[in-house]
């Protein structure tokens, strides 16, 4: 990797949810480590319910946890802040606020100057391609152009590291297939540090450096695909023929698999 | 002539719109048709007009009140002799008064039961507890404790706007998606922001509900509480003169009531609505 220092660390990181009806508890995550560098796109992949989705509200600071340790930037995770940036499955752009105000909600919240916000909006606003719409509300836009919202909500906040969980999991395939590749273009542009999850093999490979592939509950990290294509060139056409992509991808989908299968003859 | 009438209304379907012509136009219908029975009514003399008295002389009862009133400004000093325009601004002071204590005050306990358990908890059973005995129940103890007069009709009214928004509110808070609140925290938002980025907007379609039924159950009961707990407005008026067999001053004030009641809504709350949930998708339009 050409970077050298590490913006996450998790170390050892467990969760158990407690279960309020049985008084059994859930086993969630399982002795997770992983670190992330600058610029980097870590992806996650897991069969359904293996917990990605608590280590992310985890690191968002959404989900208190008791063992282990999980730092950004040196700083210790105790709740949420502006430092980490969160992209949710769901449209979670406010439907009261227009695009512009949504983008520009997180310096809104910090306190700066109207014409600075207004600015440096503008300039999201370009980068995600919602020219135009800067003054629509969320529900007269399609899914994918709320998606493009939400990321440069979180995009325009400058966060330190940027983590998305399955932000694409609800639009067309279609649409999907242009939302990774534009992810791709802006997160190399804008140079973000970012762990994106998801369950979709094709999606993991596709955008990763590396792909950590999740066991089957509880969560734990059962191995590290490296992606060894250089991210510029990733644009769909090309990565359909690209023997090393396709090596990748059999690779997490063979890993995955043999997840699902412990997943359910449990 | 044919010609004259079709311009005529092809300039107001441009000036208004085909579809709100067509609204109004509807909902009109049942008025006309009450208008057309109480006309024949008094034509045909079905019922006396000592039960329902002919149009004329409701009309007739305003003069009748407003007699001695030297014009607006009489009026508007609320000289002894307009009774009527006294009445009309003697209710409609009371439901502003208690409309801008009670709708911010049951907005904010609301929001607070919304988001907070222990509030909740501590807030709701008193809640269910002044909820159960409807508005105009709590008359008789008003009047012990207030006497006849505007504090009993304002307690009346602010006990029955207070809850109902209250409970909406709360209700509305409850029901918004978790995941506009965390986002808002993951931006660095204090539980400040949260309030005033989230909950507030976000419980809208029920704060609007509950100015709706706050409005609506709050004019019932002070026009209840100003027949018997009272000294002026619209309610008393109606209460003195049915006693005084004064049938079309009863109808006056009927129908002064509901033209009141009316237009609140549509020239405050509808405008509240398309300002706020209409223009944010979030309520159900028929398409
Ligand atoms: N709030 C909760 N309380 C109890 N169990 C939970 C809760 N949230 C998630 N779980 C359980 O923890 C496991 C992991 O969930 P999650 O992190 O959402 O999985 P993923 O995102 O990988 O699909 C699941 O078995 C789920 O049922
Ligand atoms: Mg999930």
């Amino acid at each position: 990797m050409n970077a050298m220092t590490a913006k996450l660390v998790v170390e050892g990181l467990c969760h158990h949810y407690p279960d309020e009806y049985t008084g059994e508890s859930v086993h969630a995550l399982e002795d997770i480590n992983l670190e992330l560098y600058e610029g980097e796109l870590v992806s996650v992949v897991g069969p359904s319910g293996c917990g990605k989705s608590t280590l992310l509200n985890i690191l968002a600071g959404l989900l208190p946890y008791k063992v282990g340790k999980a730092s950004v930037d040196g700083k210790v995770i105790e709740g949420p802040g502006p430092d980490r940036g969160v992209v949710f499955q769901e449209h979670a752009i406010l439907p009261w606020r227009t695009v512009s105000r949504n983008i520009g909600h997180g310096l809104e919240i910090r306190g700066l100057p109207k014409e600075e916000i207004s600015r440096r909006v503008q300039e999201y606003v370009d980068l995600v391609g919602l020219s135009g719409f800067e003054d629509k509300y969320p529900h007269e836009l399609s899914g994918g152009m709320k998606q493009r919202c939400a990321v440069a909500r979180t995009l325009c906040a400058d966060p330190i590291v940027m983590l998305m969980d399955e932000p694409f999991a609800a639009v067309d395939a279609q649409t999907r297939i242009t939302l990774q590749e534009e992810l791709n273009r802006i997160a190399l542009a804008t140079k973000k540090t970012i762990l994106f999850i998801t369950h979709s093999v094709d999606e993991a490979a596709f955008l990763a450096d590396r792909c950590l592939v999740f066991s089957a509950r509880p969560g734990r990290l059962k191995q590290i695909v490296t992606v060894d294509i250089p991210r510029e060139k990733r644009i769909w056409e090309n990565m359909n023929a690209d023997a090393e992509f396709i090596r990748c991808r059999d690779e997490i989908l063979r890993l995955v698999r043999e997840e699902v299968s412990v997943a359910i003859e449990e | 002539m044919t010609t004259a009438v079709t311009a005529l209304s092809t300039s107001i379907q441009r000036r208004i719109g085909r579809q709100k012509l067509r609204k109004f136009i509807l909902g009109a219908i049942p008025f006309v048709f009450l208008l057309v029975i109480w006309q024949m009514n008094t034509a045909f003399e079905w019922l006396p007009p000592v039960f329902i008295p002919p149009m004329g002389d409701v009309f007739g009862a305003i003069i009748t009140l407003q007699e001695d009133c030297i014009g607006l400004i009489g009026a508007i000093t609320m000289h002894n002799s307009c009774s009527m325009t006294n009445n009309i601004f003697s209710s409609m002071g009371r439901v502003i008064l208690a409309a801008v204590i009670g709708l911010p005050l049951g907005i904010a306990f609301g929001i607070i039961a919304g988001m907070n358990r222990t509030a909740s908890k501590f807030l709701e059973p008193i809640g269910v507890f002044a909820n159960s005995i409807s508005g105009i129940a709590w008359i008789p103890l008003a009047i012990v404790w207030f006497g006849v007069g505007w504090l009993t009709t304002l307690f009346i009214m602010l006990n029955t706007i207070f809850w109902l928004m209250f409970f909406n509110s709360m209700l509305g808070v409850r029901g918004i998606a978790k995941v506009y609140e965390q986002s808002v925290l993951t931006m660095g938002g204090s539980r400040m922001d949260v309030i005033r980025h989230v909950y507030l907007p976000g419980a809208m379609p029920s704060i609007i509900t509950g100015m709706r039924m706050s409005m609506g159950f709050g004019w019932r009961a002070l026009i209840a509480a100003e027949m018997v707990g009272g000294d002026s407005g619209l309610g008393f008026m109606i209460f003195t003169a049915s006693e005084e067999f004064k049938i079309e001053e009863v109808f006056l004030g009927v129908i002064i009531i509901s033209i009141i009641f009316m237009a609140t809504d549509r020239y405050f709350l509808a405008p509240l609505e398309k300002w706020t949930i209409e223009r944010w998708g979030l309520v159900w339009k028929p398409t």
